[in-house]
């Protein structure tokens, strides 16, 4: 493991045992909520990890590449764009998956652009959002998103 | 369980395992590369998802998230432009499991650019997904999209408020229900929260809990209560004696 693993591990098992500390209840309660919530995201995470093997196995490198790579990096990153908004996946396996494209060689302009439409832009929770704040509201915000979700992976560009 | 709802509940697994079963078949040798890349992504994913998961418990037990939410109001300024993005940010769950709790903020007071700062945080800048982005893409990358983003927030939260009146917002409509006590099946997870609670008042069909209409009894009231407070994406309303739904 690495030092940032690490450090990561020991600042986490601090903060629970403060929160122990704290009140015992009330920690045990939570663990109970977060066990819910990741327990049913466990089988996704192996199965997308596992989609992984396979792009990286059958894919070629040198094709991520030239689709992915910093040649045509506006239209990937318009594509990775649009790709974030309409799915529906947990961050936390968002992150090994673009990390796994990077590292053979992916352009990080559509690698952000996609995860940042992936999280703030939701095509599928749509209906949801306009039902509880009316139509304007979700349309602005998820417009607004999207534009800036290509702002955000163009800067990154530039200062990376 | 059934045979049959397994399938259903792990759909993605099943499909990814078949392709497996049919790779080991035609080319074996592509199939153990395939298997032994995953592998080094899997003992990594092990290594971060205890941190993520204490992180969470960590974050859920020890901070008093009502303190934060009385302070958002329209003339909170810019403390309550960095509480809404703390309050966000330090929440777990989906975005749409942001959807019910910002509603009721929006109707307790808090302003447009809050609930606009509310949501994006909370979708993009978890705390414990933070270890995750810096563990599989490097620390400067999580760093320099975590400084962007919070740039952009801000920015789009402050164009929502003046492009979105706050009444039209308040007009959109939560569904009203005769029950006594209301499941929004569009938010519910199906973590069985409520079941643990009270398995006599609630159950747990096809993922999504179901309210058993005969095991309410009066006296339970203060402990529905509390399953409604419980309930991580506030799935549950609980319509008192008066008509107000909760």
């Amino acid at each position: 493991m690495d030092v940032f693993t690490l450090s990561f591990w020991g600042i986490s098992l601090a903060l629970v045992g403060v929160s122990l500390a704290k009140s015992k209840e009330k920690t045990f309660e939570a663990m109970k909520k977060s066990k819910g919530m990741m327990g049913n995201m466990l089988g996704e995470i192996v199965a997308i990890i596992f989609v992984i093997g396979l792009v990286l196995t059958f894919i070629p490198p040198e094709s991520i590449k030239s689709v992915l790579g910093s040649e045509n990096t506006f239209v990937s990153s318009i594509i990775g764009a649009v790709v974030g908004s309409i799915t529906l996946i947990p961050a936390f396996v968002a992150f090994p998956l673009v990390g796994s494209l990077v590292n053979v060689g992916a352009s990080i302009i559509p690698a952000v652009a996609f995860l940042t439409t992936l999280t703030m832009v939701g095509v599928v929770t749509f209906p949801l959002e306009k039902k509880e704040f009316g139509v304007k509201f979700a349309l602005v915000r998820n417009l607004l998103s999207f534009v800036a979700a290509l702002l955000i992976a163009m800067a990154m560009g530039v200062i990376l | 369980m059934t045979f049959t709802n397994v399938m259903k509940k792990n759909k993605l697994m099943a499909i990814v395992a078949s392709i497996y079963l049919i790779i080991f078949v035609l080319m074996p040798e592509k199939a153990a590369i395939a298997v032994s890349n995953s592998t080094y992504y899997l003992i990594e994913m092990v290594q971060i998802l205890p941190v993520i998961f204490l992180l969470t418990v960590a974050i859920e037990a020890l901070i008093p998230k009502e303190t934060i939410t009385k302070r958002l109001g329209e003339k909170s300024g810019f403390l309550g432009n960095i509480l809404s993005l703390l309050l966000g940010s330090l929440s777990a769950g989906p975005i749409y499991a942001a959807f019910p709790i910002s509603k009721m903020l929006l109707s307790k007071g808090a302003s447009v650019s809050n609930i606009v700062i509310i949501l994006s945080s909370w979708a993009v800048i978890k705390i414990p997904m933070l270890a995750n982005e810096a563990k599989f893409l490097g620390v400067s990358f999580m760093g320099v999209r975590w400084v962007l983003t919070v740039i952009a927030i801000l920015i789009m939260a402050w164009i929502t408020e003046k492009l979105v009146d706050k009444k039209d917002m308040l007009k959109a409509g939560t569904v009203e229900t005769d029950n006594h006590i209301a499941i929004n099946k569009d938010y519910c997870i199906g973590c069985g929260i409520c079941v643990k609670m009270m398995p006599q008042v609630y159950e747990i069909i096809d993922q999504k809990a179901h309210v058993i209409e005969a095991g309410i009894k009066p006296c339970d009231d203060a402990m529905i209560q509390k399953t409604a407070e419980k309930c991580p994406t506030h799935a549950i309303a609980v319509k008192r004696k008066g008509g107000a739904v909760a």
